[in-house]
């Protein structure tokens, strides 16, 4: 008898599992099927993501459509996957449809030269990468460059979440948020999803940001600066979404007695600027950033600024009651720099600063 | 007692540590909640923080069996 014992020949190593489209778990092209089972994740977990992301400006549709672009199949007869030219032109137009969707004042500008450029880099980074085209220093290099494209991606990714957050998306992305740890629970008995953990905390930092400061940026974007003639133009108030809001009240002609104007504002600043005898009271609520009425800048979050004016009866007097979400408000009777050839600068605001906030002689009658 | 093969409690961590953020996040924008920045960013810092401990903790994944 020997104790010799039978060698069992060591099983091959099983080839990497490659990310391609399902053709036995498919609803529409395998995408989803494809990606659960090549993450471990139920399908049905990676179907639910996309349509919540289709909520989010389209994501999802167009999330999917570059899958199944670029994705290729797992059925063994269908011809290998090429970067042809019909086919990086079609990952183009996609790119650039889902741009001019989600910010559609954007991508017409000088930006579409750098966004073709962008293209062109990553496409021939791709092309080293996968056809092995380079050697190891090229390989190193475009690897290093992939990388900085990732991170920009993500950069631009959190950016997105923030802006998508503010303007109205944010039950999306909070819902995009427990998908991914749902996805990360059914990961965690195959294996693990770890890779879930950065795109999750990437729309769930902007996101608590978002929420925290109660941020909402719908509405008009952008400069606007309004001058109101007579009463009747401040009874509506002014509302914007994002950017500087300036309101010039010295040329309107108003009643004596207080009269109130609301002014609500997303993210930015508001300037107003008041004439030398007018009286201004103020009650700013800030989520985050800043007031200046005169008295000095008071910062910080969640402010609620009161003056304390005592106005006299019959005096001429404006009531400012100022909502922003994030950025700073500021009133003032002039301006620190005049421009050359207008009164007051008024054709130069943006050059200049407001000083001195309102009169308070003015308030007690005797500007 | 050794853990299963093909099991990653750091991603069983870290995903109900993101429901439960997800969730907080989701009632305050359906104003069920109203978050501040007081009580949110010890939240946020608790949810990373929670996450790189577990995955520290765990090590690197083992692949899947």
């Amino acid at each position: 008898m020997t104790d010799e014992t039978p060698t069992q020949p060591m099983p091959p190593e099983p080839p990497p599992r490659r990310l391609t489209r399902s053709t036995t778990d498919s609803l529409i092209g395998g995408v989803a099927g494809g990606i659960g089972r090549h993450v471990g994740v139920d399908p049905l977990a990676i179907r639910i993501t996309f349509v919540i992301l289709s909520f989010a400006g389209g994501l999802g549709v167009f999330a999917y459509l570059a899958f199944l672009v670029f994705l290729p199949t797992d059925d063994p007869d269908a011809p290998p996957l090429r970067w042809s030219l019909a086919r990086t032109v079609g990952a183009g137009l996609l790119v650039v449809v889902a741009l001019a969707f989600l910010i559609p004042n954007w991508l017409w500008g000088g930006e579409i030269v750098v966004l073709l450029a962008a293209g062109v880099v990553v496409y021939l980074l791709i092309r080293v990468v996968r056809d092995d085209g380079a050697g190891h220093l090229g390989q190193l290099a475009a690897r290093v460059a992939i990388g900085v494209v990732l991170l920009a991606l993500a950069a631009g990714a959190f950016a997105a979440a923030a802006a998508g957050s503010a303007l109205g998306g944010g039950i999306a992305i909070g819902g995009l948020i427990v998908a991914c740890g749902i996805g990360l629970v059914g990961g965690a008995f195959r294996g693990g999803a770890r890779w879930l953990i950065a795109p999750a905390l990437v729309l769930a930092l902007p996101l608590g940001a978002v929420a925290a400061a109660d941020l909402d940026v719908r509405g008009q974007w952008g400069d606007r600066t309004f001058r109101p003639v007579d009463v009747a133009d401040l009874a509506g108030g002014y509302e914007m979404g994002a950017g500087e809001m300036r309101i010039d009240l010295r040329d309107v002609e108003l009643p004596p007695g207080r009269t109130d104007l609301h002014l609500a504002l997303g993210m930015g600043e508001i300037d107003v600027l008041v004439p030398e005898d007018l009286c201004v009271t103020t009650h700013a609520e800030v989520g985050l950033g800043a007031v200046d009425t005169g008295d000095g800048e008071q910062g910080g979050v969640h402010l609620d600024v009161d003056d304390d004016r005592r106005v006299a009866p019959g005096v001429r007097h404006v009531h400012l009651d100022v909502d922003i979400d994030a950025g700073a408000l500021r009133v003032g009777d002039r301006l620190d720099s005049l421009g050359p050839d207008d009164r007051w600068g008024r054709d130069r605001w943006n050059e200049i600063d407001l000083s001195g906030g309102p009169n308070r002689a003015a308030c007690a009658g005797t500007a | 007692m050794t853990p299963r093969a093909g099991f990653d409690p750091a991603s069983l961590v870290a995903g109900v540590i993101l429901i439960a953020l997800g969730g907080l996040l989701l009632l305050d924008q359906a104003d069920v909640l109203d978050l501040r920045f007081a009580y949110l960013l010890p939240a946020l810092f608790g949810a990373v923080g929670g996450i790189l401990l577990a995955c520290g903790l765990a090590g690197p994944p083992r692949g899947r069996s």
